[in-house]
């Protein structure tokens, strides 16, 4: 987990996309949002699910490893940057292997976007756009330190499991005080026949 | 930012076995190519030279990069797709429309941005157009020669055989002997705009690098204003400041040639590439083998890519790939119904 982070509490998330106007005003890709707002249980629940680019640890960014033109950047802060425009061919591997479902793409403009946590601003020490306006604290930026001057005796999670595969990300999420010590499902369905783990 | 880690010795090996090879080739292409160096002009070897690092440095680059799981799997899908008689016969006309508007008129540029794609093409048509008159120059290919000594009937040979001849004050003439002046006048508006863009806007600032975002279009600028500069001297000063503009030319176009394997410049050798993995896609989706989201059933892509970045992500140990067989969307949705089920039960 990286030192200033976002960390998302979807419990608090209202689903009122005010990240996802927000994000539309980064300078990085203006007008375009990069943030993902999703209703997990649509019609049921209220339930909404804010996704950012996790910016993963290890293995480090599966987006950057797969991208055949060495398009996508991990900076020394261990932000993982949108594609580099000059090299991106609109390939769409990078939107296919991350775990998470992060990048978009533009298929006439061959171009991936993702979040890059707001490098424009997060480098000069602001916050992220979307946490700059999240009204109920679903999104938070800033240290573990400062999340605990808030909210105190909060648990985080930065590690996540798809199958047997654990993946450890820059962001993280907050979890109840007694889920902390496992991984937090990443949601790839398991698919058993005959008592084995196909998928 | 974190620079790729370095090349594994078998790569490492391999990449200086290719560069080695192909500057070896061209050394000779240069030797025979300018008839045993009779046409060969010595006042122009340090651009010979540089061409020949070049050419070693463009082979050493692209093998290390062609030998990443990413592109090596594509690099070979794409090849697959090309030498495909089936694929020929279905769709003749696939390659050389993608290589028209994907290499030549790169309409994806158009599609980021009007501007942008007009400052490119600018910069791409001027540098083709510098290319194509410079290389065969300097390595002696092309001869200007006149019978009386000075013209103004001159005769242009390639490889020694006479091409054409022409007059070199008739309009042909002006345009024979003005190539690179043509050339730096479409360059330096291209390089002008986007060096201007990377002052101003603030997407492009983001993340920018000197050496790697600014240096480029610097060295272009200077390559064009120099070399206009030298046709300015011999017309307007009588060849006043001509050697110092001509070493200040050369020595920007030896940076600029040595520089391509490493920075920004590399993705002219690139790009070509993905010409390959459109058509490896085109024709998997001309026979509709598409491969349908496992949750929603919406297309995700064709089946051939997903097998293929399946393989990928297997090479690289990233033993999630089943994960590809669902859209982007799904994977955020089952996440978040997993999150609902087994963690924070009450946030609905």
């Amino acid at each position: 987990m990286m030192g200033r982070t976002i960390f998302i509490d979807p419990g608090r998330c209202i689903g009122c996309q005010a990240c996802v106007s927000a994000c539309r005003e980064c300078d990085s890709h203006r007008g375009k949002s990069m943030i993902h707002l999703d209703y997990p249980d649509e019609g049921h629940s209220v339930a909404s699910l804010p996704t950012v680019c996790m910016h993963c640890e290890d293995p480090v960014a599966p987006c950057a490893e797969v991208c055949p033109a060495d398009a996508i950047l991990v900076t020394a802060d261990g932000v993982v940057q949108q594609a580099d425009t000059t090299r991106c061919i609109g390939c769409a591997n990078c939107v296919n292997a991350c775990p998470f479902g992060v990048p978009k793409i533009d298929l006439q403009a061959k171009l991936q976007m993702k979040c890059n946590l707001c490098y424009d601003r997060t480098a000069y020490g602001l916050a992220p756009m979307c946490a700059t306006v999240c009204p109920t604290g679903a999104l938070f930026y800033g240290t573990v330190e400062e999340l605990r001057a808030e909210r105190p005796g909060v648990q985080v999670a930065d590690s996540f499991t798809f199958g047997d595969v654990v993946v450890s990300t820059g962001v993280a999420m907050v979890v109840p005080a007694d889920k902390v010590q496992w991984p937090v499902p990443g949601g790839l369905p398991i698919v058993e026949v005959n008592g084995r783990t196909v998928r | 930012m974190t620079e790729p880690p370095a090349a594994k010795p078998a790569v490492a090996l391999r990449a200086t076995a290719a560069g080695t090879a192909v500057s070896l080739l061209l050394i000779l292409a240069i030797v025979f190519g300018s008839r045993r160096l009779k046409d060969f002009d010595s006042a122009l070897l340090p651009y010979a030279c540089a061409t020949v690092f070049l050419a070693f440095g463009v082979a050493y680059r692209y093998t290390v990069w062609i030998s990443s799981p990413g592109a090596r799997r594509l690099f070979r899908q794409g090849w697959r797709s090309l030498f495909s008689a089936a694929n020929f016969r279905r769709a003749p006309t696939a390659l050389p429309r993608m290589a028209a508007t994907y290499l030549g008129f790169q309409k994806f540029l158009g599609a980021r941005s009007h501007a942008r794609w007009a400052a490119h093409q600018l910069i791409f048509w001027g540098c083709l157009l510098a290319a194509a008159i410079t290389l065969p120059l300097t390595w002696g290919w092309f001869t200007f020669t006149s019978s009386t000594g000075s013209g103004p009937g001159y005769e242009m040979r390639i490889w020694g055989v006479k091409i054409l001849g022409f007059d070199s004050l008739n309009v042909l003439g002006w345009l024979m002997f003005h190539g690179l002046d043509i050339a730096a006048v479409l360059v330096i508006p291209g390089a002008s705009y986007f060096l201007w863009r990377r002052m101003k806007d603030r997407g492009a600032i983001t993340g920018q690098r000197f050496a790697y975002d600014l240096v480029p279009l610097i060295l272009l600028i200077v390559i064009s204003v120099t070399g206009l500069l030298l046709t300015f001297s011999s017309i307007f000063l009588h060849g006043g400041g001509y050697e110092f503009l001509a070493v200040l030319h050369m020595v920007s176009v030896v940076l600029t040639l040595i520089y391509i394997p490493f920075g920004k410049f590399f993705h002219i050798v690139q790009r070509p590439a993905a010409v390959g993995m459109q058509l490896f896609k085109y024709t998997a989706r001309q026979d509709e083998q598409v491969f349908h989201c496992r949750r929603c059933g919406q297309p995700v892509d064709t089946a051939p890519y997903v097998e293929n970045l399946r393989g990928t992500m297997r090479d690289l140990d990233l033993g999630f790939d089943a994960w590809a067989e669902y859209c982007p969307r799904c994977k955020r949705v089952l996440r978040g119904t997993a999150y609902l089920a087994h963690v924070k039960k009450g946030y609905k």
